[in-house]
């Protein structure tokens, strides 16, 4: 009992941990990376400098405080407690890479180089989240990307190709498409979802059926079995109760539904105790 | 004395009598209307009572920017309409209803299911007319799921898919499932021959504890493995049915088949009543959705009535179905399995299908749930 006890506590808290981590900054990916900024977009503080794009990819809020961005030698530690560092669902941050380290929580304070990797790290410094390659021929204005073949499914793949920089909005082959303007555009008169919709109800009715006719045999068996089968009186039982049911209905009518049977009404009177003089706090006046 | 007109005249700017429009008049009547038949007739009070008073609450005329409007941000109406803008509420019930739900007359009669499946037609037919009255996929899904005659499903599914037409699709819903009894009895006369409704049933045998101990578990894994995106719904239903027939969980069955589910129905009917403003509602659309929302309910009671009809051909005599609980394949529970048994008395009366009509109408609690799944699933 006591090792039941224990291995299901552990269980408990191996799953409570993973629901933990579900939502954590390993569900981070550097999604676009630029290096040679000529015309692309510029920093607060008006310069045009390499970036690099992070991505949650999860559906929930993800706080990347505390992680560590790396380029060859260079480390960054993202700082804690800023909150602009709790990115939502599906959503990017641009992070500068360039200028000086003190310009805020969004520079680095190094660049990024061509021909080699950026990566994210978890706050320990060493697990590595995510990389991104970065070319040695990638052109100018052009950025190393990740791109997501599946919006739903968050597939993401590295692009072989430099692509037009995008920083900010997430990388698709095709414009995501809701499931309304999906069907409306494969199933316009609705019948393919209706004849769907209605096998897919009718699957998980008769698995049900199935299932409990199964089950039902058994329970039937064992019943036999145990000498517990049921005499006429027991099957009139259920009966029985709804025909009570429906009559004391009838004979209340709906006055058992949701009204107040109790009134509380207060007379004025005389006679209470409430008016005893040996509960006033003061004798009566004498005449 | 002329800063006093002034301030008066500022005043009056304020007052609902100057911002009252013919509209906001029309939807107070309809809340009282509501209120009236719940008290009255007694139709679904405890949801009309709540949402003809929101409608009231919702329609009172008043000088934008007060931030005491539901649709005004960080309003306390806005605060509590965010369980139904999100979908918070609808599982909560569902965690009630499945804690007052018995399900041993399904557990007894698993043939019965497929009638609550068949039931659903009346969803994915009004989702068809709705196309083809132009309403948008995702609009159509969310009208089609008022024939699931389930009150906290239309509303999640609404949220979820076609917010701007949630008011006018609970109201629709709960209105028709008020008027079950009304919409329902003429369909099942006219589907069926005397003959028919005299059919008596076998009686259901007696389902052990274990047996519904396990119905809950498997249940959900089956329908939720199936339909994951039902998971809210599901989840909640067939948990409250565990802490229900756990035997070990009593109090907790309690809470959430009693002040629990009180206090989230109270929340959700006023909410829902309230976000009824008139600029919103009343509408062309709203009209159409009352249309459709009539024709699913009618076409979910045909649809279950023939299915059991059509099942018939194929089993032999002595051991048919009595066509009459076909309609409580809708999931308004348990007033289509009372008008199942009642248009039965009327036939024969010591001919009970209550029982029998309990079995489609719990299954068409989880063949709506599980139809609302698969539409967001395509949809959402």
């Amino acid at each position: 009992m006591h090792l039941i006890r224990k291995v299901s506590s552990a269980a408990a808290a191996i799953l409570l941990s993973t629901g933990a981590l579900a939502q954590n900054a390993s569900d981070l990916i550097i999604s676009e990376a630029l290096v040679e900024n000529v015309s692309s977009v510029v920093d607060g503080y008006g310069r045009r400098t390499a970036w690099l794009e992070l991505f949650n990819t999860s559906q929930g809020t993800v706080n990347f405080g505390g992680c560590f961005i790396s380029a060859g030698d260079s480390l960054y530690m993202i700082p804690r407690g800023d909150l602009r560092t709790k990115l939502g669902p599906r959503q990017s941050v641009v992070i500068y890479c360039g200028g000086k380290e003190g310009d805020g929580t969004f520079f680095t304070g190094f660049s990024l180089k061509k021909g080699s990797a950026v990566r994210l790290l978890s706050n320990d410094g060493k697990t590595v989240i995510d990389s991104l390659s970065i070319p040695s021929d990638l052109p100018a204005d052009m950025s190393a990307r990740k791109i997501a073949l599946d919006a739903k499914a968050m597939d993401w793949q590295a692009d072989p190709l430099p692509a037009e920089p995008s920083p900010g909005a997430m990388n698709i082959h095709a414009p995501m498409q809701s499931g309304a303007e999906r069907m409306a555009a494969t199933d316009p008169h609705g019948w393919i979802l209706t004849v769907t919709s209605i096998t897919v109800v009718f699957t998980a009715l008769l698995i049900l059926w199935f299932i409990f006719s199964i089950s039902g045999r058994f329970a039937v068996k064992a019943g036999k079995k145990l000498g517990r089968q049921t005499s006429a009186a027991e099957d009139d039982r259920e009966a029985t109760a709804a025909v009570i049911a429906l009559a004391l209905d009838d004979y209340l009518g709906s006055s058992i539904h949701d009204t107040e049977s109790y009134t509380i009404t207060i007379n004025p009177t005389d006679r209470s105790a409430w008016a005893a003089p040996g509960r006033n706090f003061r004798n009566k006046p004498s005449r | 004395m002329g800063n006093i007109i002034d301030s008066l005249q500022q005043f009056w700017q304020f007052t609902g009598f100057a911002n009252c429009t013919w509209q906001n008049l029309v939807m107070i009547l309809i809340g009282i209307f509501f209120i009236t038949i719940a008290i009255l007739k007694e139709w679904e009070p405890l949801l009309l009572v709540p949402i003809g008073f929101g409608m009231i609450v919702g329609n009172i005329p008043m000088f934008p920017g007060l931030n005491i409007g539901i649709y005004e941000d960080g309003s306390v109406l806005n605060i509590l309409y965010q369980g139904v803008r999100q979908g918070w509420y609808p599982p909560l019930i569902f965690l009630g209803i499945g804690a007052m739900t018995d399900f041993s007359a399904l557990i007894s009669q698993p043939r019965l299911v497929l009638i609550g499946a068949a039931a659903q037609m009346g969803i994915f037919g009004a989702y068809l007319l709705a196309l083809l009255l132009g309403f948008a996929p995702n609009e159509a899904g969310a009208i089609g799921i008022i024939g699931g005659a389930d009150g906290p499903t239309a509303i999640f599914l609404s949220s979820k898919l076609a917010p701007d037409l949630m008011g006018a699709i609970a109201v629709s819903a709960y209105s028709y499932m008020a008027l079950v009894p009304v919409i329902q009895r003429p369909i099942m006369l006219a589907l069926t021959s005397r003959k028919e409704r005299l059919i008596r049933m076998e009686k259901p045998r007696e389902v052990s504890q274990r047996e519904k101990i396990i119905f809950p578990v498997v249940g959900f894994l089956i329908t939720a493995f199936i339909v994951p995106s039902g998971l809210p719904l599901l989840g909640m239903l067939f948990f409250g049915n565990l802490l229900k027939e756990s035997g070990v969980t009593r109090r907790l069955a309690e809470t959430a088949r009693g002040p629990l589910i009180d206090v989230v129905t109270t929340l959700i009917g006023l909410t829902v009543g309230a976000s009824t403003q008139a600029d919103k509602f009343l509408s062309g659309k709203s009209l159409m959705i009352f249309g459709l929302g009539l024709l699913s309910f009618v076409i979910a009671t045909a649809s279950g009535v023939l299915f059991v009809k059509f099942i018939n051909l194929f089993r032999p005599e002595g051991r048919k179905i009595n066509p009459l609980i076909g309609n409580a394949g809708v999931s308004a529970v348990p007033d289509s399995a009372r008008v199942s048994e009642v248009v039965g008395r009327e036939a024969d009366p010591d001919n009970h299908l209550l029982m029998q009509a309990m079995a489609p109408n719990v299954a068409g609690v989880i063949g709506s749930a599980v139809a609302a799944g698969i539409l967001l699933g395509f949809l959402g």
